[in-house]
C-alpha cells in the first residue's frame, strides 16, 4: 500500500516534555490519496505528532516533510498543503457558523465569490447549510464537531489531519462525519485520522498505526496488522463486576493468552477460543462476576493491541 | 497586511456580540457621567449655570457697589445664575437644600469698616456638594474684594497726597470699577461637571478596552482557535498585530460614541477642534491596544486578568484625575500622574474642552503615543513567548 508516492514523510519524530517523551522516535509515511490511521489510547501521543506534522510544535528531534516541504524551514509552504480538525472544537462561539468559516477561509487566502462558494460547499458537506447563520454557541454537540471539521476543509486541502473528529458525540454525528471523511478520500484527499476507537479506524482506514507511549508499535493495513495476532481467537466476555483481578486471573488460566478488562467486561485472546470458553466460564463464575454473554470471534485491531500491550483501548 | 486587519474586523465582530464588553465600555461611561455630572453640578446641560446669590445687608454706598461690580462683569452671567437677595435666612436654607451652590453675604457695617480703613468680612455661603460651583463663585467673591480693596487703598493714598500737600481731597473721585478681568477665577473650573466627568471617564473607560482584548487572547488560547490560526499560512506578527488592531479600533470606536453619545445626551462641548480630541483618544486607545498585549502576556486566564486589569486602570484613573481634579490628589501621589496614562488623556480632554487646538495637546498626544510603544513592545514580547 505505500505503493503511492509519500506526501507525508515522518522520520526519527521525537517530542519531549521534560521527562515525559509525549512521542517517543517514530517514523511513518502517508502516500497521497491514502487515509491514514493513527489509534492509541489516551495519552499516546496522536495529538502530539499531530501538532508537529501542522507545523504547531517544533518537534525535539527528527524532521518532517509534507510535499516536498520541511516542516522546519518551510512552515508556511506546508501549512498551505494542510487542513487540520483539531480535538477541541476550535470556533468562535458568538459567530454564526457562516462567519465562522468565512473568517477561516480568508485566514487560507480565500476571498469574495471563491469564498462565498467555499463556504456554501464545506456548509452542505457536513450538512449544515440551512443553520448556517446560527451562532455556534446554539449548535449541539455533534453539530459543533460537524462545523470544526468544515472548517478544516474549507481551501481544499491536499492532506487534512484530523483529531479524533468523532470523540463525545451522537451514533447520527459520527456516522455523518464518518461519510463526510470518506467522501473527501474518495475525492483525492490525503486523510491522516487519530482515534482511540478501534471500530472507527478498521472500517475506515487503509492503513493504521497503533500507537502507546509515544510510540509505534505496531503498522500496516487493517489485515497485516489482525495477522500480527495469528491464529488467537478473540473472546469477549459481557459481565457485570468484571475486575482487574479477574482478568489476571484468567491469565494465569491455561489456553488464555492475553485478558484485559474492557468497558463492559473483559477481552481475551486465546489460541483456541471455542475450547477455551468452559475454563473461562468455570473460573469468573468461581470468582463470583455475573456473565451475560460470551462471543468467540476474528481478530480485530482491539485484539492486536491487547495482544502486543497486554491492555484495552477503552476510553 | 491583509491577514491582520482580517484578523482584526474578526474580533471586533466578537466584540460587538460581548454584551458584558458593551455594558462596561459604553453604558458604564455614560451613566457614570450622568450620575457624577448631575450629582456635582446643578444641570447636565451645556455650560455652567451654577445659581448664586448675593445678599447686600449693608446699608451703606460699598456693598452697593460691590453688588453692582459683580452684576457688571463681563461673562459672570455666562457661568452663573446671579440672584440678588435680601432675606439671608432664605438664603441660608437654599443653600442648604441645594437649590443654591453658594451665595455671598456682605454684612451690615462694611461702609463703616471701609470709610475707617478696618477689615470687612465677606462671607461666602456653600453647599458642600458643589464644591466646583461653590469654589468658583467664593474665587469670584475674592477677586472682586481684592480689586475693591485696591481702589480703597487707592483712594486713600490720593487723599493722604492731597492732605500732605495742603489741599482738600478731592470730593468726588472716580466711580469705583469692579473688574474681575485679571481676577483668579481658574478658567480649568469653567468646565462643567458633566464635561469633567465625560472627560474623566472617557480617559478612565478607553482602558478597559485592553481588558477585554486580553479577555479575547486567552479565550482563543483556550477554545484552540489561536492554535487554528497559528496552523493557517499566517505569520505570527500577523496574529499578534491583529489582535492589536482589534483593541485599537474597538476603543477608537468606543470613543467615538463616547465623543458623540456625551454631546449629543448631556450637551458636552468637546471643544472648537475635534481633531484634536480624536488625537488624544486614538492616541489613548493605541495605549489600550498596548496594554491588552501586556494583560494578555501576563494573564493566564480570564479570572487573573479580570482581576489585575480593573485595579490596574483603577489606579490609572485615581492618579490621573478621572474620578477627583487632580489637584484635590495627596501631594504624595502626584509624581505617580506622569505614568498614568489616563492623566495625560484627561488632561488632554480637558484642554480640548476648552479650546484647544491640536498643536496645544500635542504633548498629551505624543506621550500617549510613547507609552503605546512602550506597552507593545513589553506586551508584544511577553505574548510571543507564550
Ligand atoms: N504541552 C504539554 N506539556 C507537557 N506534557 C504534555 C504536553 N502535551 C502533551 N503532553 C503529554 O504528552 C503525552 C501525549 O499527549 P497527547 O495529547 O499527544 O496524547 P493523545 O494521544 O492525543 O491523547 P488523547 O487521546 O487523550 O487526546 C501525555 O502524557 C501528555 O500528558
Ligand atoms: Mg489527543
Amino acid at each position: 500500500m505505500t505503493a503511492a508516492r509519500p506526501i507525508v514523510e515522518a522520520r526519527g519524530l521525537w517530542k519531549r516534555y521534560g521527562d515525559v517523551a509525549a512521542v517517543d522516535g517514530i517514523d511513518f509515511s502517508v502516500g497521497e490519496g491514502e487515509l491514514f490511521g493513527l489509534l492509541g489510547p489516551n495519552g499516546a501521543g496522536k495529538t502530539t505528532t499531530i501538532s508537529m506534522l501542522a507545523c504547531l510544535i517544533a518537534p525535539t528531534s527528527g524532521t518532517i516533510v509534507v510535499d516536498g516541504h520541511d516542516c522546519l524551514t518551510e512552515p508556511m509552504a506546508v501549512k498551505r498543503t494542510l487542513g487540520i480538525v483539531p480535538q477541541e472544537v476550535a470556533l468562535y462561539p458568538t459567530l454564526s457558523a457562516a462567519q465562522n468559516l468565512a473568517f477561516w477561509g480568508r485566514m487560507y487566502g480565500l476571498r469574495g465569490a471563491s469564498l462565498r462558494s467555499a463556504v456554501d460547499e464545506a456548509l452542505e458537506l457536513v450538512g449544515l447549510a440551512e443553520r448556517a447563520h446560527e451562532r455556534i454557541e446554539r449548535y449541539s454537540g455533534g453539530m459543533k464537531r460537524r462545523v470544526n471539521i468544515a472548517a478544516g476543509i474549507l481551501h481544499r486541502p491536499r492532506v487534512l489531519l484530523m483529531d479524533e473528529p468523532t470523540v463525545g458525540i451522537d451514533p447520527q454525528s459520527r456516522n455523518h462525519i464518518l461519510e463526510t471523511v470518506r467522501r473527501l478520500n474518495d475525492d483525492g484527499v490525503t486523510v491522516v485520522y487519530t482515534s482511540h476507537y478501534m471500530e472507527e479506524v478498521e472500517a475506515l482506514c487503509d492503513r493504521v498505526a497503533i500507537m502507546d507511549h509515544g510510540k509505534i508499535i505496531a503498522s500496516g493495513t487493517v489485515r497485516e496488522l489482525s495477522d500480527l495476532v495469528g491464529g488467537l481467537d478473540v473472546i469477549t466476555v459481557v459481565a457485570d463486576g468484571a475486575s482487574e483481578a479477574d482478568a489476571a486471573a484468567l491469565k494465569g488460566c491455561e489456553g488464555i493468552a492475553e485478558a484485559d478488562v474492557s468497558d463492559d467486561g473483559l477481552r481475551l485472546l486465546a489460541p483456541r477460543g471455542g475450547s477455551a470458553l468452559a475454563s473461562v466460564v468455570r473460573m469468573l463464575e468461581g470468582r463470583g462476576v455475573r456473565i451475560r454473554s460470551l462471543t468467540v470471534t476474528e481478530p480485530d485491531l482491539e485484539s492486536v493491541f491487547l495482544h502486543l500491550t497486554g491492555k484495552t483501548l477503552r476510553d | 497586511m491583509g491577514a491582520l486587519l482580517r484578523i482584526a474586523a474578526k474580533d471586533l465582530a466578537v466584540l460587538v456580540r460581548d454584551k458584558a464588553a458593551v455594558l462596561v465600555m459604553l453604558a458604564m461611561p455614560l451613566g457614570l457621567v450622568f450620575i457624577l455630572g448631575s450629582a456635582l453640578g446643578p444641570s447636565a446641560g451645556a455650560g455652567f449655570d451654577a445659581k448664586v446669590a448675593i445678599v447686600d445687608l449693608d446699608s451703606g454706598p460699598a456693598g452697593t457697589r460691590f453688588v453692582e461690580g459683580i452684576l457688571a462683569a463681563e461673562g459672570l452671567d455666562e457661568v452663573f445664575d446671579i440672584e440678588v437677595r435680601s432675606d439671608v435666612g432664605e438664603v441660608r436654607r437654599d443653600v442648604s437644600r441645594g437649590d443654591l451652590q453658594a451665595a455671598l453675604v456682605i454684612p451690615d457695617g462694611v461702609s463703616e469698616a471701609v470709610a475707617v480703613g478696618a477689615p470687612a468680612v465677606l462671607e461666602v455661603l456653600q453647599d458642600p456638594g458643589s464644591q466646583i460651583a461653590a469654589g468658583m463663585w467664593a474665587g469670584v467673591a475674592r477677586a472682586t474684594a481684592s480689586a475693591a480693596s485696591a481702589e480703597i487703598v487707592a483712594r486713600r493714598v490720593v487723599a493722604q497726597q492731597a492732605l500732605s500737600r495742603g489741599t482738600t481731597p478731592p470730593v468726588d473721585l472716580a466711580p469705583i470699577v469692579v473688574s474681575i478681568e485679571d481676577t483668579e477665577v481658574d478658567t480649568a473650573s469653567r468646565i462643567s461637571a458633566v464635561g469633567y466627568y465625560t472627560a474623566g471617564m472617557t480617559g478612565m473607560f478607553l482602558l478597559f478596552g485592553a481588558m477585554f482584548g486580553a479577555f479575547a487572547f486567552v479565550r482563543e488560547r483556550r477554545e484552540q482557535t489561536f492554535m487554528r490560526m497559528i496552523a493557517a499560512p499566517v505569520p505570527a506578527w500577523a496574529i499578534v498585530g491583529g489582535k492589536a488592531t482589534g483593541v485599537l479600533l474597538a476603543t477608537v470606536g468606543q470613543f467615538v460614541v463616547l465623543l458623540a453619545g456625551t454631546s449629543a445626551l448631556f450637551g458636552v462641548r468637546w471643544g472648537a477642534h475635534p481633531a484634536a480630541a480624536v488625537a488624544v483618544g486614538v492616541a489613548e486607545s493605541a495605549c489600550a491596544a498596548g496594554l491588552a498585549m501586556v494583560l494578555a502576556g501576563i494573564g493566564t486566564s480570564e479570572r487573573s486578568i479580570g482581576a489585575i486589569a480593573p485595579a490596574v486602570i483603577m489606579l490609572f484613573a485615581a492618579t490621573g484625575g478621572a474620578m477627583l481634579p487632580v489637584e484635590a490628589l495627596p501631594a504624595a501621589l502626584r509624581p505617580l500622574q506622569v505614568v498614568s496614562p489616563v492623566y495625560w488623556a484627561v488632561q488632554g480632554f480637558l484642554d480640548v474642552m476648552r479650546g484647544a487646538s491640536w498643536a496645544e495637546v500635542s504633548t498629551n498626544v505624543a506621550t500617549l503615543s510613547g507609552m503605546a510603544v512602550v506597552f507593545l513592545t513589553f506586551g508584544i514580547w511577553r505574548v510571543s513567548r507564550r
